[in-house]
């Protein structure tokens, strides 16, 4: 299988690619079908390891939700953008699953279980700076400060490169509450990063 | 891209199109930054450590190697075929279809309702807890925890003698509360001894038993682990009547006494597992007090007739027997310091008879003496 990379395109024709693939497929192309989980596997397999740490578990979910794309495919909208859809589906199936799991032993599981669980790594080998190596320690100790809603707007946004109202279709709020989400971390992240950056230029190297 | 020639350090890490160059760049995006750099040498440096720092944090992902995303994505793509598959065999007659299966079908309904049957029609065993713990009354206990009989007194001057190991609830004060009604619930034996109050009936809860009487004296038997529950009358007559009868209330409400009535030396058994109530002998009547001081039980050739209706009498238990035939049978006997069985013993003997106890009454049966 042809796999196009990223870097082969451009971003807008990289969605494009996409939603040409998400079209096919529901259309019946099973080809395509297999390119489009090719491609989001790895994003809804990040995304479903913040929920629930049991790999097999995301695995299966993610398997369930591509097979239910294709058993409602006739009646799904081909210009949805699929990234954002199959993100949602995913979260509403571990949701489901987190909830019958709380009915079955009520004391063990609550609310937070089922929350975006998000650590941030600061990956130092890169850095060659002191300094810096500081700096990107500080700001991953403050993204990891984020309150857990906040972390998964943050982490859409940032580092998967999703717009407000994809965001809000895969936290299923309103584009505004992500706005609102997005906001309150960027004032969080502002006020430390001041901090940090004074105390770092304040260190005697 | 004129707005990036002043920003800092941390706008950088968080500018949405410069992340998108470092984390996932395009040809175009490469070229424009590229260009954008070369017009700034400048911002070089800070250009470079933010891109360093974007790409050193980074979410913490579970590992996903290359060949276990393939296998998964295999998977998928297998599952959907093999369903694929199933579909496509859609016109075979579905599992269902068959006869067979739709006979089964048939019997496991019929199955499934003579079970909701049995069960809406099974009898409910009813305990002393359950039906204290129904009432609403207020109610005291007394249990006989010694070996002796237990005598214990109630308000109305009835007095009931429970047996060791047996208890009863009964309310402190019968009032005119529910409908004037005197109700106790018993556990395990107890003999009653009720003051007469027709205006105010006697109830006695026993297990799936209830007991009516306006003032008698009777023994109700009812030990959570037996399978009977019984009634015995002393004097006067109780009516007996099951808990599931559908006619319960009415039987309850009701001046006279109806359901199973018995009368003095008669029981009334209940088995708990057949919800059958069969009325019978108490296995050692007794002689009616009032029927007479001493009942004359000595006779010098009488007939058997004569002899039997004072066995009647004696014991106020109904004795059938033809008249005609048993008046040619005389008969010389003592029959004082004897049982009631005894005595018919020996009365059918002597005339070569024979006796039956039915339904609480004793039939006694001969060819009669014509011929000896």
């Amino acid at each position: 299988m042809k796999a196009l990379t990223r870097s082969d395109l451009h971003p807008a024709m990289y969605l494009e690619e996409e939603q040409k693939l998400w079209r096919e497929m529901l259309a019946g192309d099973v080809t395509a079908y297999e390119h489009l989980i090719d491609r989001t596997y790895d994003l809804l397999f990040h995304y479903g390891t913040k929920f629930n740490g049991d790999r097999e578990l995301i695995k299966d979910c993610i398997q369930d939700v591509f097979l239910g794309v294709w058993e409602k495919r006739n009646a799904l909208n081909p210009e949805i953008p699929p990234k954002p859809y199959l993100l949602a589906s995913l979260r509403r199936r571990l949701h489901r699953l987190a909830s019958r799991l709380r009915m079955d032993c009520m004391d063990y599981y609550n609310e937070s279980d089922i929350v975006f669980d998000l650590e941030f790594n600061a990956e130092y080998q890169l850095i060659e700076s002191e300094n810096d190596r500081i700096l990107a320690s500080r700001m991953t100790e403050m993204l990891n400060e984020l309150p857990k809603r906040q972390k998964e707007a943050v982490f859409l946004r940032f580092y998967n490169d999703m717009e407000r109202e994809e965001i809000a279709m895969v936290m299923d709020i309103q584009p505004q509450s992500v706005s609102n989400l997005l906001q309150e971390a960027f004032k969080f992240i502002k006020s430390h990063w001041k901090a940090i950056v004074s105390l770092v230029l304040a260190l005697p190297f | 891209m004129d707005r990036y020639r002043d920003f800092s350090l941390g706008e950088f890490v968080w500018d949405k199109p410069f992340r998108n160059w470092v984390l996932n760049p395009t040809r175009e995006d490469d070229e424009t930054w590229q260009n954008w750099l070369a017009a700034h040498p400048e911002k070089r440096e800070m250009v470079e450590r933010a891109r360093k720092l974007v790409l050193s944090i980074r979410p913490a992902n579970a590992s996903l190697s290359n060949p276990e995303k393939r296998k998964a994505v295999e998977r998928i793509v297998e599952r959907l075929e093999a369903r694929n598959l199933d579909s496509a065999e859609e016109r075979r007659p579905p599992w269902y279809a068959g006869r067979a299966v739709r006979v089964a079908a048939i019997l496991v309904l019929l199955a499934g309702l003579g079970w909701m049957f049995r069960l809406r029609h099974q009898p409910k065993a009813v305990g002393y807890e359950q039906l204290v713990a129904a009432t609403k009354m207020e109610m005291r206990e007394t249990v006989n925890a010694t070996d002796q009989p237990l005598t214990v007194s109630l308000e109305d001057g009835s007095s009931i003698t429970l047996d060791p190991g047996s208890k009863i609830s009964y309310p402190p004060h019968f009032g005119d509360g529910h409908r004037g009604r005197r109700e106790v619930f018993l556990s395990g034996k107890a003999f009653f001894d009720i003051a007469k109050d027709p205006s105010k009936p006697f109830f006695v809860y026993a297990n799936e038993l209830v007991t009516k009487v306006l003032g008698t004296s009777f023994t109700v038997r009812s030990f959570a682990d037996e399978q009977e529950v019984s009634v015995a009358v002393r004097t006067g007559k109780v009516a007996v009547f099951s808990r599931e009868d559908p006619d319960m209330p009415e039987k309850q409400s009701s001046r006279e006494l109806t359901g199973v009535v018995i009368e003095p030396n008669q029981q009334v058994v209940f088995v708990r597992t057949s919800v059958k109530i069969t009325k019978s002998l108490v296995p050692e009547p007794e002689v009616v007090a009032d029927a007479g001081v001493a009942p004359h039980l000595e006779f010098d050739e009488a007939p058997v007739s004569a002899v039997l209706s004072a066995l009647q009498s004696a014991y106020g238990i109904d004795i059938i027997y033809d008249k005609n035939i048993m008046d040619e049978c005389p008969i010389t006997a003592t029959l004082t310091e004897m049982s009631l069985y005894e005595q018919l013993d020996l009365v059918c003997k002597a005339v070569n008879a024979s006796y039956e106890s039915i339904d609480g009454r004793i039939v006694v049966e001969g060819k009669g003496c014509r011929n000896n």
